[in-house]
């Protein structure tokens, strides 16, 4: 019993430090907490601070896109020749994310973008972090925190583009389905209202809405049962970026390719060959490599104390971008060219 | 005989059921088609084997939590190999991956029986380490096997139909190609495996001893089974088989993302063994009954779907629709034993 309850823990413990490994980006632990210490005073006496800058950008998840978001940094940072700690928390939870931001302010670092996991239940910690140094939120908005300013796509748009997509495939009018992982995410609840509100006043109508809880079978099998369910259906919709790739496996699974149209959200690789090979009609893109250097710009900004860079509604969104056949080449070699430079 | 008789039966009004709701509702059904039951098979097969898998050990009286991040882990590594960047053969790598289940299955099998350790603590520690080391592998971005494969792709998620449409239309015409379109490559694979499964237990002397030594294993010891052997044997395959179900369920997914991949399919798995029979207690199992248990989870997942109940209900038919049958075959089991009893 013992020994079973000790391997349990190490194997906890190993897990737990694999994690860490792939989140942290470069450079010993113990390098940057010993040079800590001068930072430190700084963060005491206010969050402006002399000399080179050093902020820090918390991603929520690990996924490519957030690689791209980490050129957008990596060049900001060399433009303005400040220093960016770049974090992922390796299990996506708001636990991680806390003792990362914990970890960071401890380094001194004087500002933090992050896309917090779960906004409604990280209040008290991005408060607690924002009274220390400067706090804005990237990707994902906490609005009721006491967060400088949100810079990010606004999804409602993102959804309203998606709906003109639609107006184009579906000019007469039909039924279409969505795909998400789940409804509870705040974006899916806005790209979703940016559909409905796109597609108002003409024939064309959301039959159903289908979740997967992140499971990419499950989505696969999602579409498959709803060809089956609704023989009359045109077009799919995937709202999350891995439903493209998963609507596009269903259909051909299903034998329905060329019978029904697509239309999803992102840039996976399947869904942007999917686009290039005319399965899918078109995606809406976000910019992550935009918050990243714009996150970067700005905390610098605040960092000496210049506050002009924040609008009075403190919300900056990066827009969107609708790739379709005709655009998706430039586009694929575009993301290509930031990856490498991640 | 008497449970695969009941699951069958279960199985049966669940589909009339499902069947005549669909009809009252609309006056016609689309539960009963063949497009339908070729998806169904599909998910029958991928899941099956994993669920024949699990069995192995919980005949044992043991339990696998490993088998979600093992598929995950030997998916990911398998679409990393054969990615156009390593370039390996797929003669190599899918070889080895079995091996390297099979490796996995012996080293739980080793600490179960030699350092008599629990299968839910091997296997726990399991379920977070090869998850670890999939992610790790991986750097937590996304892999597949891209456009690259169709002919092994055909494994995890094509039919007979393909075979013989070469050109043709994507979609069957005749009745002849519906019908060879209704058996997806996994569900045949899935019923080769279990009729080898079948065999193995219900008609070889090993299998015999499996069972004995799930039952009493001090008893089946002390009768000359050898029984640490045996028990390792029982995680090799169980493994073996979670990695040939894996490759297939990376050929159909295509889009592997370490996090996620695989998660909880050790509970599927097991869902299915339980409610196919196998008793956690160790000693009782059938494959038939396995076959069926499995089938009845993938029904009520695809019903959710098929009758538009909202996604978020899915848990709560799933769930309950187990507890009933295993509740009603503990009571079906209990009245005849204990006729059996009077009549002695």
């Amino acid at each position: 019993m013992r020994t079973g309850f000790a391997l349990l823990l190490a194997a906890l413990m190993l897990a737990g430090c694999g994690g860490e490994q792939g989140g942290a980006p470069a450079g010993g632990d113990s390098a940057a907490q010993d040079a800590a210490a001068p930072d430190a005073a700084a963060v005491g006496t206010g969050k402006a601070v002399d000399g080179p800058v050093k902020v820090a950008f918390v991603a929520n998840n690990p996924s490519e896109f957030w690689q791209i978001a980490k050129a957008g940094t990596a060049q900001a940072a060399e433009e303005l020749g400040c220093e960016v700690e770049f974090k992922i928390p390796a299990d996506g939870s708001a636990q991680t994310q806390q003792q990362i931001v914990e970890d960071l302010i401890a380094r001194g670092v004087s500002g933090i973008a992050i896309s917090p996991c779960a906004p409604e239940h990280q209040t008290e910690m991005l408060n607690r972090a924002a009274a220390q140094v400067n706090l804005i939120t990237q990707d994902s908005d906490a609005p009721q925190s006491d967060r400088a300013c949100y810079i990010g796509t606004n999804n409602y748009e993102a959804g309203t583009a998606a709906g003109e997509l639609l107006k184009e495939v579906l000019p007469e009018g039909g039924e279409i389905m969505l795909f998400v992982g789940s409804m509870d995410a705040q974006n899916a609840r806005d790209r979703k209202k940016g559909i409905e509100e796109a597609i108002e006043g003409t024939d064309i109508t959301i039959i159903d809405t289908r979740t997967d809880r992140g499971d990419r079978m499950q989505a696969i099998a999602n579409v498959q049962d709803g060809l089956v369910a609704n023989p009359g259906l045109d077009c799919l919709v995937g709202l999350w970026s891995y439903n493209g790739p998963a609507i596009l496996n269903g259909v051909r699974d299903s034998g329905k390719l060329g019978d029904v149209s697509i239309v999803c959200f992102d840039e996976e690789d399947e869904t942007l060959q999917g686009i290039k090979d005319g399965h899918i009609y078109g995606t809406i893109v976000q910019q992550p490599y935009e918050f990243g250097y714009q996150s970067v710009y700005l905390l610098t900004d605040l960092a000496k104390g210049d506050t002009s860079g924040v609008p009075e509604d403190q919300q900056i969104f990066i827009p969107v971008r609708t790739i379709k056949q005709h655009n998706v080449d430039e586009f694929i070699s575009e993301m290509e060219q930031l990856l490498d430079q991640s | 005989m008497r449970k695969a008789l009941g699951l069958s039966g279960f199985l049966l009004v669940l589909v009339g059921l499902t069947v005549g709701w669909e009809v009252a509702q609309t006056g016609s059904t689309r539960f009963a088609t063949a497009a339908n039951l070729r998806n169904l098979l599909t998910y029958v097969g991928l899941f099956g084997i994993l669920s024949l898998g699990q069995a192995f050990v919980i005949i044992t009286g043991g339990i696998d939590l490993s088998v979600g991040s093992l598929v995950c882990l030997l998916g990911i590594l398998a679409a990393m190999l054969m990615d156009a960047g390593a370039g390996w053969s797929p003669w190599l790598v899918l070889p080895a991956m079995l091996a390297l289940a099979a490796l996995v299955g012996g080293y739980h099998g080793l600490l179960v029986t030699k350092l008599r350790i629990q299968p839910f603590v091997v296997t726990l520690c399991g379920l977070f380490l090869y998850r670890g080391v999939a992610r790790l592998a991986a750097s937590d971005s996304t892999q597949g096997f891209g456009t690259a494969y169709d002919g092994l792709k055909w494994f995890g998620r094509g039919t007979l139909y393909d075979l013989v449409r070469g050109e043709g239309p994507m979609l069957p015409g005749t009745s002849w190609e519906t019908a060879l379109d209704c058996v997806p490559a996994p569900f045949l694979i899935m019923l080769f495996l279990a009729v080898l499964v079948g065999a193995y237990l219900h008609w070889s002397p090993h299998g015999r001893h499996l069972f004995a030594l799930g039952a009493n294993e001090e008893g089946a010891r002390f009768s000359g089974v050898r029984t640490d052997s045996l028990k390792v044997l029982a995680y090799v395959l169980c493994s073996l088989l979670c990695g040939a179900g894996g490759l297939l369920l990376a050929f159909k997914s295509n889009s592997l993302q370490p996090t996620m991949f695989g998660n909880l399919y050790e509970l599927y798995a097991i869902a299915g063994a339980v409610l196919g029979g196998c008793s956690l207690r160790g000693g009782s199992g059938n494959v038939v009954g396995i076959v069926l248990g499995v089938a009845i989870i993938r029904i009520l997942s695809n019903m959710v779907n098929i009758l538009g109940i909202p996604s978020q209900v899915e848990y709560i038919v799933l769930g309950g629709a187990i507890l009933v049958g295993v509740c009603i075959d503990e009571l079906v089991g209990r009245q005849a034993r204990s006729r059996a009893r009077a009549r002695v």
